[in-house]
């Protein structure tokens, strides 16, 4: 029921403001570079109930547009993480798990959400969440989305989005109460993947 | 004078019984009870009760529901073409109204369930916890933990850090393929992008009234969607409701053309024979005040009449008319005065001729199909009913001249000019062609027993429901497997020795899936060895994230029992899977195991894979209803060879040498419609053999009043008209979109006309007639008239 009041509110309060919503949206996009591949070193504080301090990692990520998602863990432990359109596969000493969208038919749009939050591709993010925002002096930005659908709600209470010409910073606000705040660094665009990802990444 | 008195007490009488009739009929179609369920005709299966149970529960889960499905190639189109179809829907809220939103359910169900999560894996996961090793446990908790948010979480992740709770719930979610997104149930298919809209059906139980506001109102939601210039979009409709609506429509179409269409026919023969307006308001009565009683005897044994024993009943028009020609055709052009002992001389007759019928109808009701003893009963009350308003009421309303028409001359006289067979060489030849015709046609006849011959529902809502149903992955509900135990417990535990081998089906790729209790509701074994396992393998895991992250999470307290059947009983997350829990029956506890992505090549291995599993029974409803239809249609073609041999007999005894002249037009017309079917490549059936039954209680009825008045005309003008009227209200029959009715009908048209056209054709010769002359005065009489 809780859930229920605080999305009406929102559709309430993002109704007047949606031309605007829109222009932010179309600000951020101008602002925003569509590299075919992006890579960067990323780290991430997950501050988790039932842990006092966060718990922090760090690592390298690709993004190829289309393809996919390469998330490669460091530090603390090897850890990786491999999302593509068809599968879902991680991998960290002896343990691995493997999902199949042929399996589970919503991990098709669960990954495309997942690209869209690392590249801000603000069309697809829209589609999905409630989007605010503004934008900050010449070339950064900030988004702040909910979740449009329950199924996305389950997830995610909120998520915020910050960067210039690239996503800078994520901050994913889980419905459970924990959350992650990832930063992005040493960012560089790429026309095509090493041929070692590409493999990775199914292709 | 005292015969007098007595039958004006009699029609008195009758006439209390018919105003008895018309004010229960009043009532009647007021508050129609008719029964659409196509299941309700077949008999129930008596040596398993339970198997009875279960297909009762089954059916009542979907009696009201309705599924739609709204597809288009892309999601944003689909959804606007789903909020229209909505709209339009919500326009008829007494008809239909949403199904409640699954987003609730599935909250209550998790929060009911929490407390047990620990005794909750799927089978992979028990599997996977007795056989790897810690540190794996170790390493999945730890890559659980520090990988960004990717997936729905339950609760917070120390209290799951492997994140079987979630895999478990994913497990259950896979047996739909739809999943929520932006407000609907979304899923993939055939190249398109679907919305699944659940209904349930408000209005009460159909009526024959001839409307289908169900299909109005879906076939509204099309136009509108294809005025939108969304005309491409796919709007598939499946459930229950809307068979037995169509099944209620079609019924109503085909009462009319057979009740009115025959009704009219035989008025129009009684206006050609008779041209005078008496004949036709009594026929016309005799056969209303039949169909009344029929009916209303009918509904006060069986309390709901079913549909089709409307449809067949309607037929009965063509039959009950026989009656009130014999009156007629015998008391046309004598005076009025003599009306009394016309009827006195046919009442022998007519009650022999009654006898038969009533008895050929009684031998249709032998087999245990409820509908089939419905039509016998509503065949027997209705010639009953027609028979006495014949005997009370036409000789008192019928005053006046009735002199012969120039058509009722004619048709009298065509006996005199109809061929005889003879045995010389012509007729000897012609034996030779017959005998070759029905060894060939003979010879092809094949046979099917087929449950679809009971179903009547139009073909393009049988491809929706199909289509639907694989879009779904819908458990069949003609095949399932039936668990027992002595206690819910050892019900469970059989449940789940049958998964484990079904399972290997499904890993080989011969079986899509299961839906059974035993995944919602473990037996307390696998509750127990699952909580130890996940205990195990967690602590493994707490410990490795206390060695990383130096703090010292604690496992959250469990529920300190088992999961028992009583407590899932009460709750919100029984509701998911009720209809599969069957409970209690004569000690026993039963539940019912179904299958997903069911197609025939599978038949054989599932039922394999319950053989030697004790209180394991797979159940084949389609087969069994099949072999069924196939054991009658031997029994009653065993039924049917007894019948003609005590024919036989009965007519040896009253006319010696010459019986088979009355016996062989039907077995060579009953013979000749079989060789058709086999020609024609049309199956034979239960319907064809029972259509056979009782063509051997008609057709021998014309033989033998040819015998008993050899060479009279009127007799002959009754049994003409009798014949005419009988083969087109079959005709009419043929015509139903039901198979088995269609069979029927198609069988005693055939063989209703071959027999008519064959019986005048072994009529005895001049000499025989001579012999026979004296018999009766009626017949004296014609054969004065017929003198040229």
């Amino acid at each position: 029921m809780k859930q229920w009041f605080r999305y009406a509110l929102l559709l309430c309060l993002a109704l007047p403001g949606s031309a605007w919503a829109a222009d932010i949206a179309e600000a951020v996009k101008a602002r925003l570079s569509s590299p075919q591949v992006l890579r960067g070193q990323f780290e991430q504080q997950k501050s988790v109930a039932g842990f006092k301090k966060p718990l922090l990692s760090s690592g390298e990520f690709l993004l190829w547009r289309g393809h996919g998602v390469l998330w490669q863990t460091r530090k603390p432990f090897e850890s990786s993480l491999v999302v593509s359109p068809d599968k879902l596969s991680a991998e960290s000493g002896q343990a691995s798990y493997q999902l199949e969208s042929s399996r589970e038919p919503a991990l098709q749009a669960m990954n495309e959400l997942l690209f869209a939050l690392l590249a801000g591709d603000v069309a697809v993010l829209q589609k999905r969440f409630l989007t605010d925002g503004g934008l900050r002096g010449k070339d950064a930005w900030v988004l702040a989305l909910t979740p449009r659908e329950p199924g996305l709600a389950r997830v995610f209470k909120r998520v915020i989005l910050e960067g210039e010409r690239h996503v800078k910073l994520v901050r994913l606000e889980e419905a459970n109460g924990d959350s992650s705040l990832i930063r992005f660094d040493k960012l560089v665009e790429a026309s095509a993947p090493m041929a070692e990802e590409a493999k990775r990444l199914g292709r | 004078m005292a015969a007098k008195r007595l039958s004006l007490w009699l029609a008195a009488v009758w006439a209390v019984v018919v105003l008895g009739t018309v004010l229960h009929q009043v009532q009647f179609w007021r508050a129609a009870r008719l029964n659409t369920d196509v299941l309700a005709l077949l008999p129930e299966n008596e040596q398993a009760p339970a198997v009875s149970a279960a297909t009762r529960k089954l059916a009542e889960q979907s009696q009201r529901q309705i599924v739609l499905l709204v597809g288009a190639s892309d999601w944003s189109q689909t959804r606007r073409a789903a909020q229209l179809v909505q709209a339009r829907l919500a326009t008829q809220p007494a008809l239909l109204q949403p199904a409640a939103v699954d987003a609730g359910k599935l909250d209550a169900a998790v929060a009911f369930y929490q407390p047990w999560r620990d005794r909750l894996l799927t089978q992979e996961q028990l599997r996977a916890l007795a056989s790897a090793p810690s540190e794996q446990w170790a390493s999945t908790a730890l890559m659980r933990l520090y990988q960004p948010a990717a997936g729905p979480q339950f609760g917070d992740r120390l209290a799951d850090p492997l994140g079987l709770w979630q895999d478990w719930w994913a497990e259950r979610a896979a047996e739909s393929p739809a999943r929520p997104r932006d407000g609907l149930l979304w899923l993939q298919g055939k190249g398109q992008q679907w919305a699944l809209l659940n209904y349930q059906f408000q209005g009460a139980a159909f009526a024959v009234t001839g409307e289908a506001p169900l299909a109005e109102l879906l076939q509204a939601s099309r136009v509108e969607l294809a005025a939108q210039g969304m005309g491409e979009i796919r709007l598939l409709a499946a459930g229950v409701p809307l068979h037995a609506e169509a099944a209620a429509a079609q019924a109503n179409r085909e009462m009319s053309t057979i009740g009115w269409g025959s009704l009219l026919a035989v008025l129009l023969l009684v206006w050609l024979t008779f041209r005078s307006l008496r004949p036709i308001v009594l026929v016309g009565l005799s056969l209303l005040i039949g169909c009344g009683v029929a009916l209303s005897v009918t509904a006060m044994l069986f309390g709901q009449v079913h549909l089709l024993t409307l449809v067949f009943g309607a037929s009965l028009v063509g039959v009950a008319e026989d009656y009130g020609f014999h009156y007629f055709a015998a008391r046309q052009g004598r005076p009025a005065s003599e009306r009394w002992q016309v009827l006195r001389g046919l009442l022998p007759g007519m009650a022999l001729a009654l006898l038969t019928s009533v008895v050929a109808y009684m031998a249709l009701g032998l087999a245990p199909f409820p509908g089939l003893r419905q039509m016998a009963v509503f065949s027997v009350a209705g010639l009953l009913a027609a028979f006495l308003t014949v005997v009370c009421w036409f000789p008192l309303f019928d005053r006046g001249a009735l002199p012969q028409t120039a058509f009722a001359r004619y048709l009298a006289n065509s006996l005199t000019r109809w061929p005889r067979w003879q045995p010389n060489r012509k007729g000897w030849l012609l034996a030779l062609v017959l005998m070759v015709v029905l060894g060939v046609g003979l010879s092809r006849l094949q046979s099917r027993d087929d449950l679809r011959q009971l179903q009547g529902s139009p073909a393009g809502l049988m491809a929706e429901q199909l289509e639907v149903g694989r879009l779904l992955g819908m458990p069949s509900p003609g095949q399932f497997y039936l668990v027992a135990g002595d206690s819910p417990e050892q019900l469970l535990q059989r449940e789940e020795g049958l998964k484990a081998r079904l399972d290997d089906l499904v890993r080989d790729g011969v079986l899509p899936g299961y839906r059974a209790v035993s995944d919602w509701l473990p037996s307390l074994a696998t509750q127990q060895r699952a909580a130890l396992l996940t205990a195990q393998a967690e602590r493994h895991a707490l410990a490795a994230i206390a060695e990383q992250t130096g703090e010292q999470p604690a496992r959250p307290v469990q529920a300190p029992q088992a999961l028992d059947p009583a407590t899932w009983l009460a709750s919100p997350a029984a509701s998911i899977i009720a209809a599969q829990w069957l409970g209690e029956l004569d000690g026993k506890h039963y539940s019912v195991l179904m299958l997903r992505g069911l197609s025939p090549a599978m038949l054989p291995a599932l039922n394999k894979a319950a053989t030697d599993l004790p209180g394991v029974r797979w159940v084949d409803k389609t087969a069994e209803i099949s072999s069924l239809l196939a054991r009658y249609r031997l029994g009653m073609s065993w039924l049917l060879l007894a019948g003609y041999v005590a024919v036989f007999v009965a007519l040896a005894w009253r006319f010696r040498l010459a019986a088979w002249r009355a016996l062989l037009p039907t077995l060579l017309g009953s013979l000749l419609v079989l060789a058709l079917l086999g020609l024609l490549g049309v199956p034979l059936q239960l319907f064809n053999v029972l259509a056979l039954v009782l063509l051997l209680g008609m057709g021998v009825d014309y033989g033998i009043f040819l015998l008993e008045h050899p060479g009279d005309g009127t007799a002959w003008l009754a049994v003409a008209l009798a014949g005419v009227s009988t083969l087109l209200s079959f005709g009419l029959l043929a015509f139903s979109a039901t198979p088995a009715l269609q069979a029927f009908g198609l069988t005693m048209l055939l063989g209703e006309l071959l027999i008519w056209l064959l019986t005048p054709c072994f009529r005895p010769g001049e000499a025989f007639a001579r012999e026979q002359v004296e018999a009766t005065p009626v017949s004296q009489l014609a054969t004065a008239n017929h003198q040229p």
